[in-house]
């Protein structure tokens, strides 16, 4: 080889190399456009409606129910050896959930502990929807033996027991408390009302949603570029907002995304059951205790049941990403990183069928996709 | 004349084994469908699938598991009736010596059927789909029976499936494996395939009228619709008014009007369940519990019904 073939040789490899490694550098994101800006408020916390109301709770947005139901929130009495309060499992600084695979109250509960950050905008309540309003939520915990296991007679003696809640209870509800059904459904009221006014803060992903919007670009650098990839992935690509849309990224509906079961149990049918138990519980919107008159009940009235609804399970808003390992609705996935590499294979579903589909996706896009995500938590109001 | 032997010969095994192949699954049990694997008890079949997600996550078996560990059986019925039917789960050590070709006559022969029973769940009524879970502790070839109880007879429905837990090699199966797929593939070749063509069309002339009902025309009438509170919006339940008059111009009354949806690039429905509350009159009607719950293509199905006529509108919406 002659030395000037050589040196051509030597060089178109270098030129490669270099063509390589300029390939594989990180690129600038482009500017969004009008339809792209549109996505991005739409999932801003500034786009976040009023607080829904609840008429099947009277007392829902009264502020002394809510200072009630907080004082209740926070009562260990309130269970069947003294120990346990709603507030043991939904932690305010783990952004009110445990950071544990499943609750651990008198028992082991039966799946993760759920947020209540901003729950009052959701039509169901729990993994699997079983229930209508947070005020029938915040009953059943009392009466479940692994969760306060108390039950309802108790509960209500031990509050009308206590000279300060008593005199509470009858400011808010009167002291008609000979019904005890209506009693304990009272003390739900006062916690739901406090559960109302969890709600999530701005987040840097919303400063950085301002910024787009204004045209700030010296605001805008609140963001690196891996994190503008991932949220461009977010809305775009990698499908998350068909699920997660809205300023609280969630639509509070029911999918199945083919998670592993939880070792040692069969599968969760989620939903399938869960619409049955919201149909038949006591304290359902339509129930004797509900303080709408008109039992306008249209979510129960016109919700959807069946086989389509097998393996799906709620789905969770994104605003508490931190604190809120470990993840899924029995904490099978440990990490973010976990439910990334899940949602990108997206592997059949166990029982029903998978929603997602493979997303295809390569290291580097995953890294920014969980870059993104931790963009869009801050701790509550 | 010896390849005519020769051949009646090869044709003699064919028949038997497709008579024995036949008798297995005429008496319940798993067999490959597709890239399916259906359990049938009797008339009755559901979709079947062994785990062992401690070891190979999501991976799916068919009959045979490669190691003794924790292992999920899941029935997905395909009929629904097996909702409706108590089914018990038995497993036991294989003891009938007929391997592969145990069958429930062979299993109603053992004296003891409790002692070589390694796992048993009672009767049980579980609805779309039946899970269970027993976590193998050796090796070795077992027989699995699902019975299902006839609610209003009595009837005892079972299938058996022989399996191996602990599956190493293939043994003798890749060579019967072959041989059912050549005896197919002759079967096919005789007979099967004009009738396989045959029956393509059929389905797809029977898929057509599925999907076009007798007497249904998309342009007989004209369906529109408003929301008094505003626009369509996602995450929140809506109610419609829908208009629907005749291509002619006059409002429709007395109709009976049903409404479906969904995405149909995501392969799903509507999250809700909407009806018509109330008739409202002049041709309008009331659709109540609308809801969206992702941005995208949607299609609103409205299938109106009079006395003499039945119309499909599909109603395109971008949201």
């Amino acid at each position: 080889m002659t030395p000037v073939r050589r040196y051509a040789l030597n060089g178109a490899a270098v030129v490669v190399a270099l063509a390589t490694f300029w390939l594989w550098l990180p690129k600038s994101p482009p500017a969004w456009t009008a339809a792209e800006v549109a996505v991005l408020q739409s999932m801003s916390l500034s786009a976040l409606p009023d607080l829904p109301p609840d008429p099947s709770n009277a007392v829902a947005d009264n502020p002394a129910a809510a200072a009630f139901g907080r004082l209740l929130f926070h009562d260990p009495r309130l269970s069947a050896d003294g120990t346990v309060a709603c507030v043991t499992c939904h932690v305010p600084e783990l952004r009110f959930t445990d950071g544990l695979q499943k609750g651990q109250a008198i028992g082991t509960s039966k799946r993760n502990t759920p947020s209540i950050v901003g729950a009052a905008y959701s039509p169901w309540l729990y993994w699997d929807g079983r229930r209508d309003s947070q005020w029938a939520q915040a009953l059943s915990p009392l009466e479940d033996p692994d969760e306060h296991g108390s039950s309802r007679q108790e509960i209500v003696a031990i509050v009308l027991g206590d000279d300060g809640y008593r005199s509470l209870y009858e400011s808010l509800f009167g002291n008609e408390h000979t019904d005890i059904n209506r009693a304990f459904s009272n003390l739900g009221k006062a916690i739901a009302a406090f559960e109302r006014t969890v709600l999530p803060s701005v987040s840097r992903f919303d400063d950085y949603v301002a910024a787009v919007v204004s045209g700030d670009a010296e605001q805008q650098s609140i963001y690196s570029d891996d994190e503008v990839w991932g949220l461009r992935l977010f809305s775009g690509e990698a499908n998350c907002i068909q699920c997660h849309n809205g300023p609280l990224l969630t639509n509070n509906e029911f999918h199945n995304t083919g998670v592993i079961n939880f070792s040692g149990e069969v599968p969760d049918k989620g939903r399938l059951d869960g619409v049955l138990m919201a149909f038949a519980d006591e304290f359902n919107c339509r129930s004797h205790y509900s303080d709408d008159a008109l039992r306008r009940c249209d979510e129960l009235e016109y919700a959807r049941t069946g086989l389509e609804l097998l393996g799906t399970v709620r789905t969770p808003s994104l605003r508490n990403l931190g604190g809120t390992a470990p993840f899924m609705h029995k904490g099978q996935l440990a990490t973010l990183r976990d439910v990334l590499v899940h949602y990108n294979d997206a592997p059949d579903a166990m029982i029903g069928h998978n929603e997602s589909k493979p997303l295809g996706l390569s290291k580097r896009e995953l890294r920014q996709l969980e870059a993104f995500l931790h963009t869009l938590d801050a701790p509550p109001r | 004349m010896i390849v005519h032997r020769a051949t009646i010969f090869f044709l003699t095994i064919c028949a038997a084994l497709l008579l024995l192949q036949q008798n297995a699954s005429a008496h319940g049990g798993v067999v490959e469908e597709d890239d399916l694997c259906v359990i049938k008890v009797n008339y009755l079949s559901a979709h079947f699938k062994i785990y062992q997600p401690e070891i190979s996550g999501h991976k799916q078996y068919c009959e045979d598991l490669p190691v003794a560990a924790e292992s999920l059986f899941v029935m997905e019925y395909q009929h629904n009736s097996l909702s409706m039917m108590p089914i018990d789960f038995r497993i036991i050590r294989d003891v009938t010596g007929k391997g592969r070709f145990a069958r429930m006559e062979d299993i109603e022969l053992i004296d003891d059927i409790e002692a070589v029973t390694v796992f048993y769940r009672p009767a049980a009524l579980e609805p779309a789909v039946y899970t269970v879970m027993h976590e193998f502790e050796e090796e070795g070839d077992f027989v699995g029976i699902v019975s299902a109880t006839h609610p209003d007879t009595g009837k005892v429905y079972a299938a058996v499936f022989p399996f191996e837990v602990g599956f190493t090699g293939f043994g003798y199966w890749p060579f019967i494996v072959a041989l059912l797929v050549f005896i197919q593939f002759q079967f096919l070749l005789m007979s099967g395939r004009l009738k396989r063509w045959f029956g393509g069309a059929a389905t797809a002339s029977l898929l057509g009228v599925l999907l076009f009902p007798l007497g249904a025309s998309a342009a007989d009438l004209q369906v529109s619709w408003t929301i008094p509170d505003g626009e369509p919006q996602i995450n929140r339940i809506q109610s419609w008014v829908l208009h629907i008059e005749t291509a002619a111009g006059d409002a429709v009354e007395g109709a009976t009007v049903e409404v479906t949806g969904g995405m149909p690039e995501h392969n799903h429905g509507l999250p809700t369940r909407p009806r018509i509350s109330e008739e409202i009159g002049g041709g309008d009607y009331r659709l109540s519990g609308m809801r969206f719950h992702m941005a995208g293509y949607w299609e609103i199905k409205v299938t109106v019904t009079t006395d003499n006529d039945r119309s499909v509108v599909i109603i395109p919406l971008q949201l």
